[in-house]
């Protein structure tokens, strides 16, 4: 192991590194592919002694079972809530990123207390939250959590898209500033295509969060919009599982975020060390 | 030389009026939807909490009256509580440290240049951005004693079969949230150590390596110097996160067998789904908010001295 | 086409007074250079008039209408910016043409103008490429491209050419020298580089702690500066000052230095002189006032003087040599082949006809 590229030391250990990483990745990748492997078994597979490490064949009546009873709803759910919310929380966020970027407005302690709203604890604001919807009538609906999806990930979209905005060198805008346009074509011709890749990234990140959260959803879901992790836990059973539904749902709420994160790869760092390391 | 300044947009006219004060407005205009949200769905929660721990609101008793700190009180006579703190710590102190290794070793083997490499990484990520939710059920469907591989691979080196049950057995279901929680989360720490480590002044360890310094000395003194910012932010992240662990532990136990693995989060959760215990539960949750502000805190002054 | 007038602007960044009260008029087709060392505020006055910034006080007037009311896109100015403030994800056309497509101009109008402009700067085979695709001078060709389209009444140059390299400046140099004889449009140009100013202004202002120390025409601030800053910021290398007192003689008025030796001063300055006797000042003699004495008679006002080479910093054209007056180092400009050799004894002319007297005390030169 080196910390540099020192070639001398390079060539001796490659291969070595090589064994190390195909190692690694197997092992880190195994409960994966016994979940996916898990999802194409028929039920004679599955409750095999000792397990088979490879289905017979590849089949998804594992699959058929979720769309036939309708448990895909789920992800549906879990599409609209995740995709609404974030597209609200990065126009609204952006929008308050450039104000406290450009402007300054509010002055450093805004901003930081926007930061300190990501560090409150989900469990600490449930239950009133849960109290306050339940007055209002909007525990199960999807306005509900839609809102609150929101609200809980404004503080990232806002302190990731401030460091981004912060990125687009002033003279840009001041430019376009004399040459004609004013700060709302600002914001949409000249910092927007400069952000757009961040913007991008921020995107996906939100809409992971709020596609994987699942206390909120536990606690405001009942049965009209649940979402796909508690739809998840309902085929938890004391003493057994529903094995086949839980790999093919997990599937099909594993394999959209996959696609994302793989896409937006450059942006993972940056994306996940909320800003602090750019990668 | 008349001016002509008096062009278009120039005038400032009468029908422009409205586009003039959206615009002097703007950063103000622009702020105050998303500050809104946050006051409503962040703050006025928060405050409303703060007001009923200070009474003593049931689900089915809504007495209003103000009872001073009894619910603060009580914090300190509640065992259960106590031990889900314990819960909570032993699983901090025990996973963030595994995961900050496995996550610099892991760097290690790849800060090199090699082929393929952007392949490993974007495999060995994924486990960090599945639904928490998702982690859990895949190892409890791993450790299943008849049909999980777990126990198999596990005889396999044993050399005779070992039969564990690891989300019901005292002695296995830490291990088992454990190695779920690490699976999970090395790879974050990971990504955040390789990027700091490709950051480290080449220079400087070129000029080490020319003076002959042994590899301890080097990471003594020029790599973990340099990453450290990087780690106290990970480790800060993290923490928090492991502070209020809730859905892994859900999937996999759900706090049991008994009450052994409950964790402050599912304390709170069950102390307000379950007991229904309103004002209670405010008060821990305002316990939770504490603690992890001091821990903020102290790290974040930590980080200052440091730099 | 536009004056600018500015009067009594003050500028404040918290506690930091960056614009302390300029007044000033620059004519109509002018080119005026503010110049003058870094934080001095000559970028914040340039921000000022194109209305990136705010004055806390004071007015400005473009072409006689007061603009401080105005936004910067309301007083039809262009401005080029040090980093050429390129947008990336916009080819070089589209962003010639990004100032006109803000005003909605007809797009035949667009066309027509951008490849005028690309013609007059040279680009016209680089209008399909994008800016990262671009060297410095390109990139700073195609940031003037897009300021020469707008045809505005006043062109403002925030540094432009302080990331080229020192080929590239000069070549930039006197592309914008002549740009401005072509369009003649009033131009005010920030730059902390001398060489740029004298060499591009019709008038120089020189700034120093937020205030105008002396403006006027280039080779006026260079041969009659008001300050013992303006003679010490003006020329290259910079003027010599030596340490001095001012004593009577039999004939005139002489230099008398520190360790013991003295300098007559021209006749004709006596007069203006007079007063100051007695008085510690700063003799400034510039390094090109030096010669090597040719054995000719002497003109009134120059005298001789024998000094040892120290230094010796041959350019090519000309010669520095570093010798001693008064006791302290001082730089003389000689021909090529003046001084050969370190140590050599040489035989100087030094003309002080030119000489700036500056009191140490108030800064201000002696007349």
């Amino acid at each position: 192991m080196t910390f540099a590229m020192l070639p001398r030391r390079k060539t001796r250990i490659l291969a070595l590194r090589y064994v190390g990483a195909i190692v690694l990745t197997l092992i880190f990748l195994f409960p994966v592919y016994w979940l996916f492997m898990i999802s194409f078994k028929t039920p004679d597979e599955i409750y095999h002694v000792p397990p088979l490490w490879v289905p017979g064949q590849i089949q998804f009546s594992n699959y058929y079972v979720l769309f036939k009873d309708g448990d895909v709803v789920a992800i549906a759910n879990s599409l609209i809530v995740a995709g609404v919310s974030s597209v609200v929380a990065i126009i609204l966020g952006t929008l308050c990123a450039y104000s406290l970027a450009r402007f300054g407005t509010g002055g450093e302690n805004l901003a930081m207390w926007i930061i300190s709203q990501r560090m409150i604890p989900p469990i600490a604001v449930v239950f009133p939250i849960f109290l306050i919807y339940v007055y209002f009538g909007m525990v199960d609906g999807f306005f509900g959590l839609i809102l609150l999806y929101t609200a809980f990930n404004l503080p990232y979209v806002i302190w990731m898209m401030r460091g981004y905005i912060i990125d687009v060198p002033l003279e840009l805008e001041e430019s376009a500033l004399v040459d004609g346009l004013n700060r709302w074509q600002v914001i949409w011709k000249v910092v927007f295509p400069m952000v757009r890749p961040g913007l991008m990234a921020t995107s996906v990140f939100t809409f992971v969060f709020a596609w994987n959260d699942f206390l909120f959803a536990l606690v405001l879901t009942r049965t009209e919009v649940i979402t796909f992790p508690v739809q998840l836990t309902h085929y938890f059973g004391g003493q057994s599982n529903f094995w086949a539904k839980i790999a093919a749902m997990s599937v099909l709420g594993t394999l959209p975020i996959f696609v994302a994160v793989s896409v937006m790869q450059r942006y993972l760092v940056r994306g996940i060390s909320l800003g602090a390391v750019k990668g | 030389m008349t001016s002509s300044i008096s062009l278009d947009s120039a005038k400032p006219a009468r029908g422009h009026a409205i586009a003039r004060v959206l615009e002097n407005r703007l950063p103000y205009l622009i702020i105050a939807p998303a500050i809104l949200i946050l006051l409503l769905v962040g703050l006025f929660p928060l405050i409303y909490s703060l007001v009923v721990s200070f009474q003593h609101v049931t689900m089915t008793e809504n007495d209003r009256s103000f009872v001073g700190l009894m619910n603060y009180a009580e914090l300190f006579r509640d065992a259960r509580l106590w031990e889900a703190l314990g819960h909570t710590a032993i699983i901090t102190v025990i996973a963030l440290p595994l995961e900050l290794l496995i996550g610099f070793l892991m760097a290690q083997l790849f800060i090199d240049r090699m082929l393929g490499r952007q392949v490993f990484v974007a495999l060995l990520v994924l486990p960090t951005v599945i639904s928490p939710i998702v982690a859990g059920a895949t190892w409890r469907l791993m450790f299943d004693v008849r049909f999980g591989p777990v126990g198999e691979i596990l005889s396999f080196f044993a050399g005779e079969p070992v039969r564990i049950l690891w989300t019901v057995n005292p002695s296995f279901v830490y291990p088992a949230i454990i190695i779920c929680e690490v699976w999970q989360w090395s790879p974050f720490m990971f990504l955040l150590l390789l990027a700091a480590l490709s950051n480290v002044d080449q220079s400087q360890l070129e000029a080490a390596e020319l003076d002959g310094a042994s590899y301890f000395r080097v990471l003594r003194a020029i790599v973990l110097p340099s990453i450290a910012p990087v780690i106290a932010v990970a480790c800060l992240i993290r923490g928090l996160d492991l502070v209020r662990i809730f859905d892994i532990i859900w999937a996999l136990t759900e706090g049991g067998p008994g009450s052994m693995t409950e964790t402050i989060s599912l304390y709170t959760y069950v102390q307000g789904f379950s007991q229904f215990e309103t004002s209670y539960t405010a008060a821990i949750a305002f316990l939770v908010i504490a603690l992890l502000t001091v821990i903020t805190t102290v790290v974040l002054k930590r980080m200052e001295l440091a730099r | 086409m536009a004056d600018v007038r500015l009067s009594g602007v003050h500028k404040y960044y918290g506690n930091v007074h960056a614009v302390r009260g300029v007044d000033l008029t620059i004519k109509d087709g002018e080119f005026a250079v503010l110049v003058g060392p870094s934080g001095c505020g000559k970028s914040t006055l340039l921000r000022t008039i194109a209305g990136l910034e705010d004055p806390d006080q004071g007015t400005i007037a473009i072409g006689g209408a007061v603009v401080n009311d105005l936004r910067p896109r309301e007083r039809n100015i262009a401005m080029v910016f040090q980093n050429y403030a390129l947008y990336p994800y916009l080819t070089v056309k589209e962003n010639i043409a990004f100032g006109l497509r803000a005003r909605k101009t007809p797009e035949i109008e667009i066309r027509k103008r951008v490849s005028e402009a690309a013609e007059m700067l040279g680009i016209g085979g680089l209008l399909d490429r994008h800016p990262r695709q671009l060297s410095g001078g390109q990139r700073q060709r195609v940031a003037i491209g897009r300021a020469i389209v707008r045809k505005a009444e006043l062109f403002l140059f925030d540094e432009p050419l302080s990331n080229l390299d020192a080929q590239l400046r000069d070549e930039m140099r006197t592309e914008i020298k002549r740009l401005h004889h072509e369009i003649t449009t009033t131009m005010i140009y920030v730059t902390h580089d001398q060489v740029e100013a004298m060499t591009l202004a019709d008038r120089i202002v020189l700034l120093r702690e937020g205030k105008i120390e002396q403006q006027g025409a280039p080779l006026e601030l260079f041969e009659r500066p008001q300050t013992g800053f303006v003679a010490g910021f003006l020329g290259s290398p910079s003027i010599n000052l030596i340490p001095a007192k001012l004593v009577a003689t039999a004939d005139g008025i002489s230099a008398a230095f520190e360790n013991g030796g003295t300098l007559d001063l021209p006749r004709s300055r006596a007069a203006a002189l007079r007063e100051a006797i007695g008085r510690p000042i700063l003799l400034g003699i510039r390094p090109q006032h030096f010669s090597r004495a040719s054995g000719a008679p002497l003109r009134e006002g120059v005298i001789s003087y024998a000094a040892i080479a120290d230094l010796i910093q041959p350019t090519g054209t000309r010669t520095f040599t570093t010798i001693k007056i008064g006791g302290v180092d001082a730089i003389a400009e000689l021909q090529a082949h003046d001084v050969e050799s370190h140590g050599e004894r040489i035989e100087l002319a030094v003309d002080l006809n030119r000489a700036v007297l500056i009191d140490p005390a108030s800064g201000q030169v002696i007349n």
